[in-house]
């Protein structure tokens, strides 16, 4: 059997390119390290009547993509509320109706509540923006590019001026700025600010006063359409599960539990993948949606690439710090539905993440905590968990899951106490565990860290924003290159569309 | 502050250098030239032997499993096919083809080299050894380098050295001891002569030094300074990193930078070796399309370089050195080139150049003109193109 393209891992990113390519007319063949295909889209049992989405509480693709593939995907439910525990049993409940959420942080201050709407609204405009822009191919700015390679990013900056001068500027503005400065500008209640600051560190290795959480907020109120998440009936992996049914539908092949030990290069070209078994499939075309630095570095090898270009690649800043907690409880832990955030003030965030930059586990993490649609008894606790560093200094790294599994449990249990009662058993994942069991170097979800140095032209790596490298036949459709960090398969798409092109 | 290094043969040579031109080279002090006129140096080279310190080139030793993966990999030639006792010559690219540097590539071993260059490699070296199983040390101070070169250099050698030369083939190396030193002698050079370079250990230098000067006296062994050498590379056809050609990592704008092909260095570009190396896809562009420069040699035309002197009633006036001076190159008026380096040949009797010129012109035998200098008046001497080197004796390769 003859291919025409092999995909590299199974995740969303790969199945979306995979699909797209099929679609294309295109005969693909997927290979996933894992027994399962997902990626990081995966529901997973670790043990009896205890599964839960193993890396993310929700997630969404991008509505374009599931037109485009027509994927029957499970209807979305309402969206939950978010809910911040400030300690002392005192919450701030923001509903996704801005109405209702008005009202609960008029508690907080009379003024932020008016502004509350006009802040969603332009939240929502600053995320379309951003939409756009990830559908949009950047150009290589390093090189001397054609005028052509210019055009989509004007009419970029054209949708940029459409949000209105003053939102335009915003916008600009915003992305550079801390979450900190930028909450500054709108709201004056810490609960309310280390809310909204809290969404802008989800998932990245940066604090409230770093700049550039501006931009991350945006990234992430964009993939998630909001601040709560959207539980999707069935569990993430149903997302993932449509798409290798669409794949299949379109005769493309998932073939799981395969490593793909190697990309085969003769003379700066792909030619085909190696497995770990020694066998040998080739293809004129390889996608991979592994991190860039993975798949350059250790499946390409850094002998068969230039000099300058590996440099660039080592120099990928991934530094992965989330870990996530699953926990089985007696179905008694009292919490609240909805999207629990543990976030009681700016500075408790800053110092969550202050550890993070000396190589150490939060003592008070953030925390951000969901409790199971996707079992019937509702006894399962996902806590997803900032900051536990890939890179301990002073820790043993076998102690690591019991430390971060120990210190979430105690967090939530001081802000619900009776929580740490109803704990039968726990799963803990660790950025060192998201590296060998899900491959994601340094544990980074995003393939790279989503700060400014890191995106739009410059992701993966200045003058290398078109999904290829150098390599010919070898492209990147991961979440390490543009479109990607989070989940909407936009790197996928934007890769496959990209090669679709060139094959014309 | 910063001080210029002293090679390890400093205590000889500065006591024997008589006009104390000190001339900068990679961070160290070494001796223009031993006496006020250059020709007694430059006449050993071609008649006798020349004794030259040419410890400054930067030297590295590359060691490992994966040494020989890294410079094919790093260098456009084929080291993969190299023989352990053999030495290549080789410039080296960045990824756009673009020359960073030049030297000579000595396999030691199976699994140890010794890369000698002009410019500081260390880092360049690394950044090609991402994920290699290889050792990169620079031994630059630590091994002291003669080279002695000219007909009787392989005679001079044989009266120290533990075994004999003879069978040394040109571009091959061997171990072995000299006045009871260890060395490495590599059968290598740059004059274009029959010559040889001895590695030794930096603390053994001056014993060296002592013994090749004694076992030469009645050869008439001459200390000679690196001023007389550049008259003989020029005249073996053989470039000088940073003023025949701007190594890329020093070039301010595109256009100063040069490929292997543009410096007729296309013999050392194995396109048909495996794998990547840096560089191979710009190269084999160049390969296809063909270069738009070539270094070639001009030799100026001795009557047309008379009739202009003789409009102002002098005789031809050469400088009686190698010129490191940009020379504009003219075809039919047009400028198509420039001389980067030009010295009179004593052994050819002739004005010779090493010119970057623009296709079509570089063809030998094109008769282009060059610009000369007379009486404050910039006037133009006809040239012809000729193949490189412009001096090669017998004994040579012999």
């Amino acid at each position: 059997m003859a291919y025409d393209a092999i995909i590299i891992g199974a995740g969303h990113n790969g199945l979306v390119a995979a699909n797209y390519l099929a679609k294309a007319g295109r005969k693909v063949l997927v290979f996933e390290r894992r027994g399962i295909a997902g990626g990081q889209l995966v529901t997973e049992s670790f043990g009896d009547g205890f599964s839960a989405n193993s890396l993310h509480a929700s997630a969404q693709l991008r509505p374009d993509i599931v037109r485009d593939l027509g994927l029957n995907l499970p209807a979305a439910s309402a969206r939950s509320p978010y809910v911040c525990l400030l300690g002392d049993g005192r919450r701030l409940t923001i509903d996704a109706d801005p109405v209702r959420a008005r009202d609960a942080i008029r508690e907080f201050s009379a003024r932020d509540a008016e502004r509350w709407p006009e802040f969603v609204a332009f939240m929502d405009r600053a995320a379309a923006f951003l939409d756009a822009a990830y559908r949009t191919p950047m150009p290589r700015l390093l090189h001397f590019a054609p005028v052509r390679e210019g055009l989509p990013l004007a009419s970029l900056l054209w949708k940029l001026r459409r949000l209105g001068g003053r939102d335009m500027f915003r916008c600009v503005r915003a992305m550079s700025m801390s979450a900190e400065e930028f909450t500054d500008n709108w709201f004056e209640s810490d609960a309310l600010r280390a809310a909204i600051a809290a969404l802008a560190i989800h998932g990245v290795t940066l604090g409230p006063m770093s700049a550039g959480t501006g931009f991350t907020l945006m990234h992430n109120w964009l993939n998630r359409g909001g601040l709560a998440h959207q539980p999707v009936a069935g569990g993430v992996g149903s997302i993932t599960t449509a798409l290798v049914d669409a794949l299949k539908a379109r005769g493309g092949e998932v073939r799981t539990s395969v490593d793909v030990q190697s990309i085969i290069v003769d003379r700066e070209r792909a030619t085909g993948v190696r497995l770990a078994s020694g066998e040998e499939i080739p293809a004129p075309l390889i996608l991979s949606a592994a991190d860039p630095r993975y798949t350059l570095l250790k499946l390409v090898g850094a002998a068969e690439l230039p000099p300058e270009f590996v440099w660039q690649a080592q120099s990928i800043k991934l530094r992965g710090c989330v870990a996530k907690v699953h926990v089985q409880t007696n179905g008694q832990h009292g919490l609240p539905e909805g999207t629990l955030a543990v976030a009681p003030s700016i500075r408790y965030l800053e110092r969550a993440y202050d550890a993070a930059k000396y190589g150490e586990i939060s003592k008070e993490p953030y925390l951000e905590v969901t409790t199971s649609s996707s079992t019937k008894e509702c006894n399962v606790v996902s806590m997803h968990f900032q900051f536990a560093p890939y890179a301990l200094r002073n820790t043993d790294r076998s102690a690591a899951n019991s430390i971060v599994g120990q210190r979430a449990v105690d967090t939530l249990d001081a802000h619900c106490p009776g929580f740490k009662a109803s704990v039968k058993r726990m799963h803990v994942i660790t950025p060192r565990d998201l590296e060998s069991t899900y491959g994601l170097s340094e544990g980074d979800l995003n393939h790279g860290q989503l700060i400014l140095d890191q995106i739009f032209f410059m992701r993966p790596l200045p003058g290398w924003s078109k999904h290829a490298t150098p390599v010919d036949g070898l492209f990147l459709c991961g979440s390490g290159v543009h479109g990607g960090g989070g989940i909407s398969g936009a790197s996928g798409r934007n890769a496959a569309q990209a090669i679709i092109k060139d094959l014309r | 502050m910063f001080d210029l290094k002293r090679t390890p043969f400093h205590e000889r040579t500065s006591k024997l250098s008589l006009p104390q031109n000190w001339r900068r080279w990679a961070g160290y002090i070494v001796a223009g030239s031993y006496d006020l006129v250059l020709d007694r140096e430059y006449w050993a080279i071609r008649d006798a032997a020349a004794l030259i310190d040419i410890t400054p080139l930067m030297k590295y030793i590359i060691e490992g499993p994966d040494a020989a993966k890294l410079l094919h990999r790093m260098t456009p030639r084929d080291v993969l096919k190299m023989a352990v006792g053999q030495v290549f010559y080789t410039g080296w690219c960045d990824d756009d083809g673009k020359m960073l540097d030049d030297g000579t590539i000595s396999r030691l071993s199976d699994t140890k080299f010794r890369l000698t260059s002009a410019e500081p490699s260390l880092r360049w070296l690394a950044m090609n050894a991402v994920g290699m199983d290889v050792t990169i040390s620079e031994v630059t101070d630590q091994v002291a380098a003669l080279s002695l070169q000219g007909p009787k250099s392989r005679t001079i050698l044989n009266k120290v050295c533990a075994k004999s030369l003879d069978k040394l083939k040109f571009f091959r190396l061997t171990e072995t001891k000299l006045a009871g030193v260890p060395v490495t002698i590599s059968r290598t050079g740059y004059t274009g002569d029959l010559g040889y370079e001895i590695w030794m250990p930096a603390d053994k230098a001056l014993t060296l030094w002592d013994a090749l000067i004694e076992a030469g006296r009645d050869y008439g062994i001459v200390p000679c300074g690196i001023l007389a050498m550049d008259m003989a590379r020029v005249e073996a056809g053989l470039f000088m990193i940073d003023v025949d050609y701007t190594a890329t990592s020093h070039a301010w704008i595109a256009g100063q930078k040069s490929t292997p092909f543009e410096m007729g260095l296309g013999w050392t570009v194995a396109l048909d070796k495996p794998g990547y190396f840096v560089g191979r896809r710009a190269l084999e562009r160049e390969y296809k399309e063909g270069s738009a420069w070539r270094l070639v040699g001009l030799e100026i035309e001795w009557e047309g370089l008379e009739k202009l002197y003789a409009s102002v009633g002098l005789p031809p006036q050469i400088p009686g050195m190698a010129i490191r001076a940009s020379l504009p190159v003219m075809h039919n008026g047009k400028q198509i080139g420039y001389a980067s380096t030009s010295t009179w040949s004593p052994v050819l009797k002739k004005y010779i150049a090493l010119a970057h010129l623009q296709r079509p012109h570089f063809e030998p035998g094109t008769r282009v003109a060059m610009e000369v200098t007379v009486e404050h008046h910039r006037l133009h001497a006809p040239a012809t193109v000729v193949k490189t080197p412009f001096y090669e004796p017998e004994w040579k390769r012999k």
